[in-house]
């Protein structure tokens, strides 16, 4: 029988930092092949939700299904495989670019994955990228290649869903544009995104505002993570 | 060959004296390490005649059982100097550390002793004792290493050991770098040290056979035993040491959990 869960549905999610209230019941259900993005104050959790359908933050309450799927402890391994994940500042680990594109078809998840980087030359040069930059180290990349060098990474891996957080902060108008001009042209990649900038807000089916949370205001995320 | 010369209580006393020259430079350059320097070499006193005094009653009694018990009580005392050098929760990883290191100095010495030396009584004291010695502070210098800089070098670089889980890692492949880093930071004074050992400096351990009259073609031989001795026990600690305490210190996510490391007020 065919899977119609949604692509990702979140209820009632709690979210603390120590006694820190991040996240307050929170519910959200994305439709497979939907655009949305989660808009709203600093603090008020909007990367804390990605980072937990992620498994990288655990919620105090609530639940999380990823196509049906619960997530527990148990099934995490297998949901990060459905999805993909963007930050605002990626850190793709040490070496070349082209080691860090190439290194998640090492694992095991991935296996069946690798003839995919056949698209790795027509992804860059979709995403104004010069082959030559496969060869430079990671740390003497812009912070605006970073960017497309872990979304052009996250294409690759095929996965039916992607988590954007502030992914296109460090981009100019062109770039943005053909980032939003790629999701608009494949329909079946669902993708939930956290942004701020009225041109991506126009490439969305659906925004959800976040409200801002008193326990945490003036503090951002990073801040009360650690 | 000649037998080892004893130094009297006055000629030692003359080795103090020496002291004169590192104070005075530390005083005339006001740098400031005097008091410490000074404790130190109180402490190394104290410590070593404590340690030569509780030596002789082991070599008298040469039992294997209170030898052993010298061993774990040498190793209780490395195991918490490391995790208070990593900062590492000590009610957490004792056990684990002490394992490793217990392995890591078990399995060379009583190589050492056995096969190559070939006693009769595998925990003979004379031997054991200085042997499991050399090997443990090695041991402990490794793990110092090996242990501080894989948890460290996951908490610093959270975002891109994150990045890996999210790229479908499983915990053994998001960690692997992380684990073969810490190995290579852990034994490369080692591997080092072996590369340049009598060109740069005369070892301790040869030194020492020379200077108790032996030949020193035997002293090498000593010498190259120990150096295997001390490569494969830092080795396999390090290895142990990391592998044991990773196994708690991971949750079902794969997340490190942050309750491993020392809070400040324990610091």
């Amino acid at each position: 029988m065919k899977n119609t869960a949604p692509a990702i549905k979140i209820d009632s999610l709690a979210v603390r930092y120590g006694e820190l209230r991040v996240i307050d019941c929170f519910d959200l259900q994305v439709a497979r092949g939907e655009r949305v993005i989660m808009t709203g104050p600093s603090g008020s959790g909007k990367s804390t939700v990605l980072k937990c359908i992620m498994g990288l933050a655990i919620p105090r309450e609530g639940s999380i299904s990823i196509l049906g799927h619960t997530l527990d402890g148990r099934r995490v391994w297998e949901a990060r495989r459905s999805l993909a994940y963007v930050g605002q500042e990626p850190d793709l680990g040490s070496g070349t670019t082209r080691e860090a594109i190439e290194r998640p078809f090492g694992y095991r998840a991935n296996q069946g994955l690798r003839e995919n980087l056949q698209r790795l030359p027509a992804l860059l040069e979709r995403f104004n990228l010069p082959q030559t930059l496969l060869d430079k180290e990671i740390p003497t990349l812009s912070g605006g290649e970073k960017q497309r060098m872990a979304l052009v990474s996250a294409i690759l891996l095929d996965r039916p869903i992607i988590l954007l957080d502030e992914a296109s902060s460090a981009l100019d108008q062109d770039n943005r544009r053909a980032m939003a001009d790629y999701f608009r042209q494949t329909a079946d990649i669902t993708v939930l995104s956290v942004a701020h900038d009225v041109g991506w807000l126009a490439f969305s089916d659906r925004v959800v505002e976040m409200a801002a949370n008193p326990d945490v205001a003036g503090k951002d995320e990073d801040e009360r993570a650690g | 060959m000649n037998e080892l010369v004893d130094i009297g209580f006055w000629p030692l006393a003359v080795a103090y004296l020496l002291l004169i020259l590192p104070l005075a430079i530390l005083l005339l350059q006001h740098v400031p390490i005097l008091k410490e320097t000074g404790i130190a070499v109180v402490r190394m006193t104290v410590q070593l005649l404590f340690v030569g005094f509780y030596l002789q009653i082991l070599f008298r009694l040469n039992n294997p059982w209170l030898n052993l018990g010298w061993m774990a009580v040498m190793i209780s005392v490395a195991d918490g100097s490391i995790l208070r050098s990593c900062r590492l929760n000590i009610r957490r990883f004792a056990g684990p550390v002490f394992l490793a290191l217990f392995a890591g100095t078990a399995i060379p010495v009583l190589v050492f002793v056995g096969p190559i030396l070939r006693r009769p009584g595998w925990l003979d004291a004379q031997y054991v004792i200085p042997l499991a010695g050399m090997v443990l502070g090695n041991c402990l210098r490794a793990d110092i290493i090996g242990l501080g800089s894989f948890y460290q070098a996951i908490a610093k670089g959270e975002k891109a050991y994150h990045q890996s889980l999210a790229q479908g890692a499983r915990l053994h492949e998001a960690v692997h770098p992380y684990f073969r880093d810490a190995l290579q930071a852990a034994l490369l004074p080692t591997v080092a040290s072996m590369a340049t050992i009598g060109l740069v400096a005369l070892p301790g351990m040869m030194t020492g056979v020379i200077l108790a009259g032996a030949d020193p073609l035997t002293a090498i031989k000593y010498q190259i035993a120990i150096m295997i001795a001390i490569l494969s026990g830092t080795a396999v600690t390090v290895f142990l040491a990391i592998w044991l305490t990773a196994k708690t210190s991971f949750n079902a996510y794969g997340l490190l959990d942050k309750g491993i490391f020392r809070k400040k007020h324990e610091q």
